[in-house]
């Protein structure tokens, strides 16, 4: 089981998947299709090579390199996932509250999760800097580059 | 040229190219924003001014955001515009080894001697340059694209085959969407949004900025900030001397940059990237390329400039636009009622070469303003990881939004950034992924072109014949089989030292 957790395995798995997925949206013409079909030939040889690695090294017993989770790690893969969480959510209220309220309210979540030392300064801090950080950006690309950021369809006037 | 010189030094030049420069300064500085755009919205302010200065101002820009967007790349990993891609791979190792000042220092002193390259193949040799650039067609340019996927070589990590594999993945996603050829929509797989491609600016801020704000994230209960900074005096001077160390390794950075900047199509980012794969490849000691080695930073950035006013040769040539900024300067003179072509050389001949001038003064100007903000703008690495952290995520929202002004651009870069996140532990670095993303769209036109061509001949008659192709081919070999040379090399080293490391 553990050599299943070899890293050229993973690879390989993940490139057969890669490359099968796109194998299977290819066409036949092939002034159409030959770029992309030969960068999916490139994948599964490339993956094909790696299990080939990965028998012969047990041939020859070669001690295989394994993908590590360590326990103590958990905190950090739970502050990322409530981090991407978070991203995750913004991208999808940002049409309806509108990208700069949501953007705001992304920075200061994000910022105040972030602070592991929750001082009344740290705290204050991290609704300041995300505010200041949406008045430079809202002045810079709204007003100099006039790029048109998704306005509020939730509540409308909102902007 | 002399009338054109004395020009360019009137205060009416110079204020405009220092208006330019600045702008420059924001629109490298930010992901999303590009020079493209950054000219494009200053057009309407030539209006007001005469040509000359007008465009002295666009061309101000072009060269200040080629130095720029190193800002960015250096201080957090992620590149201002694709060009400074190849940046990233040595001047971000070199902040995290707190050597941020000399990383951004050294980008800009590149910076100035690549616009001083470029800028004289401009007044010099520009004719020239032109019959040697003409010579290359589909093909050249295919094999052009894949000697620089060569590049993977150097990037890799520790296995060629996991590099080679990110390059294809890159190349993959920037398949996606409508066709080369016959318009034809690829991997949409229903959804419509794909059928206008992965944006390559998103494409690469998901690959750099996004698994780097995730680390960041990952690393926020051992250390505060990305890197430790304290201002060392003398550094400018010290870093300066150091790049002037190596005069063979500037001259060819600046020779690839310039010849690569007057192909039409090619660009900066092509000649950033061959210009790091051969510093890579004549260095006697390579092994610190990719771990923050400050001929990195040089090769790439002097590479980028010179190719800045180098893909102006064409446009005052033949009228042909080098570069999507050198086309917007063309509209711009078109708007004045100027030509761009040979016939500008002989109606208008100093407001060529003063533009030519200009294009020198703005690295110099560029140099100035870059030494004097470096070590205030090093001092981002040292905001808290837990407000930078959000901080670069905005950032990169808005940069992939920015440039289509398409939400479905930040999905795809959030999906492809968290992808490449994910399978980093397994030994993929970055680097090539992105390499193949920004060449695929290079590679694939040409090779579609050429097999229209080779539809009245045979394919080894037009991918197999001529002299370019036969150097190209050549190269692209040696530099794989230099690759995979001193990969094996490097393995062996690191076998032989491990039992000395274990005994002692």
């Amino acid at each position: 089981m553990q050599k299943l957790m070899d890293k050229d395995i993973i690879t390989a798995l993940v490139l057969f998947a890669i490359g099968g997925f796109f194998l299977n949206g290819a066409g036949d013409d092939v002034k159409n299709w030959i770029f992309p079909v030969l960068a999916i030939y490139l994948l599964l040889g490339i993956a094909t090579v790696l299990v080939l690695r990965v028998l012969f090294a047990g041939v020859i017993n070669r001690a295989p390199d394994i993908l590590q989770f360590a326990q103590e790690n958990r905190v950090k893969y739970r502050d990322v996932l409530v981090f991407f969480l978070i991203v995750l959510v913004y991208m999808f209220v940002m049409t309806g509250l509108g990208f700069w309220l949501a953007t705001f309210l992304m920075l200061a979540l994000t910022s105040n999760y972030l602070t592991i030392e929750k001082t009344r300064r740290n705290i204050r801090l991290a609704f300041v800097v995300p505010l200041g950080a949406c008045i430079v950006a809202y002045l810079i690309f709204l007003h100099l580059f006039y790029v048109p950021f998704p306005k509020a369809t939730w509540w409308p006037g909102l902007t | 040229m002399i009338e054109g010189l004395m020009q360019a030094l009137t205060p009416t030049y110079m204020l405009w190219l220092t208006v330019g420069v600045l702008m420059g300064m924001v629109v490298g500085t930010l992901p999303g924003l590009t020079a493209t755009m950054g000219t494009a919205l200053l057009v309407p302010f030539t209006f007001a001014l005469d040509p000359g200065p007008g465009i002295a101002m666009l061309g101000g820009l072009y060269v200040c955001a080629m130095f720029s967007d190193a800002i960015p790349a250096c201080l957090v990993n992620t590149p201002g515009t694709p060009a400074a891609m190849a940046t990233a791979f040595d001047g971000h190792p070199m902040v995290l080894e707190g050597r941020g000042q000399e990383a951004i220092v050294g980008a800009c002193f590149s910076s100035a001697l690549g616009t001083f390259f470029g800028a004289a193949c401009y007044l010099l040799l520009a004719f020239p340059m032109i019959a040697i650039a003409l010579m290359f067609g589909p093909p050249e340019f295919f094999w052009l694209g894949i000697f620089a996927l060569t590049i993977i070589g150097s990037l890799a990590g520790d296995s060629i085959l996991k590099g080679l594999a990110g390059g294809g993945i890159g190349l993959l996603i920037s398949a996606v969407g409508i066709s080369h050829a016959n318009e034809v929509a690829r991997f949409t797989y229903g959804v419509p949004e794909f059928r206008a491609g992965v944006s390559l600016v998103a494409g690469l801020i998901g690959v750099f900025a996004v698994p780097q704000v995730l680390s960041m994230v990952m690393g926020i209960r051992r250390k505060e900030f990305i890197a430790d900074y304290d201002r060392k005096p003398g550094v400018a001077f010290q870093t300066m001397k150091k790049v002037l160390a190596h005069p063979i390794h500037v001259i060819r950075s600046g020779v690839i940059g310039s010849f690569i900047g007057v192909l039409p199509g090619a660009g900066s980012v092509v000649a950033a990237l061959v210009s790091y794969s051969e510093a890579v490849r004549w260095s006697k000691d390579n092994s610190k390329f990719g771990k923050g080695d400050l001929r990195g930073v040089t090769a790439s950035e002097i590479a980028n400039n010179a190719a800045a006013p180098a893909s102006m040769v064409p446009l005052v040539t033949l009228g042909v636009p080098g570069s999507s900024p050198a086309a917007v300067i063309a509209g711009a003179l078109m708007l004045r009622g100027l030509t761009p072509g040979p016939e500008l050389f002989q109606t208008d001949g100093t407001l060529v070469f003063a533009f030519g001038w200009s294009l020198m003064i703005a690295g110099v100007v560029t140099f100035i303003l870059g030494s004097l903000f470096a070590p205030v703008l090093v001092r981002i690495i040292r905001i808290p990881l837990r407000l930078l952290a959000p901080l670069i995520m905005f950032l990169a929202v808005i940069g992939a939004y920015a440039i289509r002004n398409n939400v479905f651009d930040v999905y795809i870069m959030l999906g492809i950034g968290v992808f490449v996140f994910l399978i980093r532990p397994l030994g993929f670095h970055p680097g090539p992924i992105g390499l193949g993303l920004i060449l695929g769209p290079i590679i694939e036109p040409s090779l579609v072109q050429a097999l229209y061509i080779s539809d009245a001949s045979s394919i080894g008659q037009i991918f197999f014949t001529g002299t370019i192709n036969y150097i190209l081919i050549a190269m692209t070999i040696f530099s794989l089989v230099v690759a995979v040379w001193s990969h094996r090399k490097e393995k062996a080293k690191k076998r032989e030292n491990i039992p000395i490391e274990e005994s002692a």
